[in-house]
């Protein structure tokens, strides 16, 4: 984990109310896992105060530059889009958090993902990938063009389902498209991104099938590296959930067990 | 070079800059950005003689130039303390003055006690200020008499320099930090973070879990600076100067006012890199100004002629 000045590669519209950041940070890019995070200082004269963190999108395949998706939404991300441009230097701190789990012995995976939760999604299926496991992806949004990624799931050669709110009546949400699938593929793990119920389905399905779960979870932060004990969300200390405890999402996570954090 | 070394009640720090207790190193871990030893003493997260998980999210949230938070000392067990962060503690490359908090004055004296008994540290801290707690904190902060009997009893205790950390009220703040030092006190640190609360417009609710929180960062500065230049007028402790100090320029600042030392606090979190850089522009403006001694710059703004009071030996009941 370091905090460098990272030269600003590209920044352009990516879909929907989407951007796409890509600088170039080597140290950071080599060191970084799946579901682990950046948090990115951009500040004008008075603000915004706090850095933000995102999750890496991408990381090029020589791992010297990385990428983050972002949405327009408040002051931040408009200074994101009207500031960093290329050749100027972008501020952040990374590696940071506990990203995915991906088990050795796994053959085939599932994604699931909403919103700007899919942007948590393609570094593991790159890695996946890069080990001969096919993952499956299950991606959702309010609209068709604020689906992020498709094409990234699709290269590699597994199934991509998609739904969105704005869709016709009739269609088949993701869950459905997850279950379905379960019969007929033998999932190893699920990864998901992005709400509660598909945590939940995720979790549902997980322990029937007794196979591995995970979520990458989201909390206001503060600093993003430990120190301010901000960012806790309450989580589950046993399967049953009987015991809880805060735990730091910047630290502990950003990616949970979904026993961890269903219904904690 | 100038002369960056600083003495605060036997203290020897090797630079005037320091951190805000619980915003700097987490379980020990304080190297993450830069090394511990740049800055002239470290004053660690607070810690009770009780475990606590802390206050429910959500805990942080931004505000213009600062941050609203309520985060409630989340605490390990004092065991857990004991054996694992105080022999890291012990062990760092810089003096270390231990931040403690108690429910009740028995409390208190009790952390004070096994605190000063774990033979690590060249201080400690009473956090008679903590905005985040319902019991404990400033309901010793406010009161002169409380904080007079509390730190009395904290005297019996301990050996060591007791830094008595305040909280910004304008109402006690000058009969509270007479009180301590008639007590026994060596030095006042101040301020912590005021009270502070936030209104979701769409629940009408508070929109910190705890519903009462505190406001820290560059926005409490200018209020931060003038209580420790009133301070600096009321009693003869040194004192250690904090509130949204982020530079160079804030060091300067709050030394004028009176402070003998200044802690960075929620500008790490944000600019990690903040400390280390001060320090080395703090050199830089001395060297310019042609300053030997940074000694020189406390209480400046009250002008040469101007003398800091006697030492306090009796309560003062200016209330």
């Amino acid at each position: 984990m370091e905090q460098i000045n990272a030269s600003v590669v590209s920044n352009e519209p990516l879909t929907g109310e989407y951007w796409l950041l890509q600088v170039d940070a080597p140290s950071i890019s080599a060191a970084l896992e799946p579901g682990q995070f950046v948090n990115i200082r951009v500040s004008g004269e008075h603000g915004p105060f706090l850095r933000r963190p995102f999750s890496v999108y991408r990381v090029s395949s020589d791992r010297t530059r990385l990428q983050v998706a972002y949405k327009l939404v408040g002051e931040g991300c408009r200074l994101m889009r009207d500031t960093l441009r290329p050749g100027t230097t972008c501020d952040l701190i990374g590696p940071l958090g506990t990203g995915y789990d991906l088990p050795a012995e796994a053959r085939t995976i599932a994604l699931v993902g909403r919103g700007i939760g899919i942007a948590a999604l393609p570094t593991l299926a790159d890695l996946a990938a890069s080990r001969g496991i096919t993952s499956h992806a299950f991606l959702s949004a309010r609209t068709r063009d604020n689906i992020v990624g498709t094409e990234i799931f699709s290269h590699h050669g597994g199934m991509v389902f998609l739904h969105s709110d704005d869709q016709p009546g009739g269609v088949t949400m993701v869950t459905d498209h997850l279950l379905a699938e379960a019969s007929k593929i033998d999932f190893d793990a699920i990864y998901v991104c992005g709400s509660n119920r598909l945590i939940r389905a995720a979790d549902t399905l997980a322990r029937k099938l007794n196979i591995p779960a995970q979520s990458a979870m989201e909390q206001h932060m503060a600093c993003g590296f430990g120190d301010c004990h901000g960012c806790v969300i309450e989580v589950n200390l046993d399967p049953a959930g009987e015991k809880k405890a805060y735990r730091e999402v910047c630290h502990y996570g950003p990616v949970f067990n979904t026993w961890e954090v269903v219904n904690a | 070079m100038p002369d960056l070394s600083i003495n605060i009640a036997g203290i020897e720090m090797k630079n005037p800059l320091t951190v805000g207790s619980g915003t700097y190193g987490h379980h020990g871990n304080f190297n993450q950005f830069f090394p511990v030893e740049t800055m002239g003493v470290l004053v660690p997260k607070t810690v009770r003689p009780i475990e606590w998980p802390g206050n429910p999210p959500r805990r942080v949230i931004e505000v213009p130039s600062g941050l609203h938070s309520s985060v409630g000392i989340p605490s390990i067990s004092w065991e857990q303390f004991e054996a694992v962060d105080a022999p890291r503690l012990r062990d760092l490359p810089v003096p270390v003055i231990q931040s403690v908090i108690g429910r009740t004055e028995v409390e208190y004296a009790e952390v004070v006690a096994r605190a000063s008994a774990l033979n690590a540290f060249q201080g400690l801290e009473l956090n008679l200020s903590c905005p985040n707690l319902k019991q404990g904190g400033l309901d010793f902060g406010y009161d002169p008499d409380a904080a007079y009997k509390l730190v009395k009893r904290a005297r019996q205790e301990t050996d060591l320099p007791l830094v008595a950390k305040l909280a910004p009220d304008y109402s006690s703040l000058v009969s509270v930090a007479q009180a301590i030092e008639a007590a026994g006190a060596d030095a006042v640190a101040l301020v912590n973070a005021p009270r502070a609360m936030c209104i979701d417009i769409e629940t009408l609710k508070p929109m910190i879990g705890n519903g009462v929180g505190a406001l820290s960062g560059p926005a409490i500065k200018p209020m931060a600076v003038y209580m420790v230049w009133t301070l600096y007028r009321s009693i003869s402790l040194p004192i250690f100067g904090m509130g949204g100090v982020a530079n160079y320029k804030d060091v300067i600042e709050f030394m004028a006012a009176g402070a003998a030392a200044v802690a960075f606090g929620t500008v790490s979190y944000v600019d990690p890199m903040a400390l280390p850089r001060a320090l080395v522009d703090l050199e830089t403006w001395l060297v310019e100004k042609g300053i030997d001694d940074v000694k020189s710059l406390i209480g400046a703004a009250h002008g040469s002629d101007f003398q800091r009071p006697a030492p306090l030996k009796e309560m003062k009941h200016a209330v």
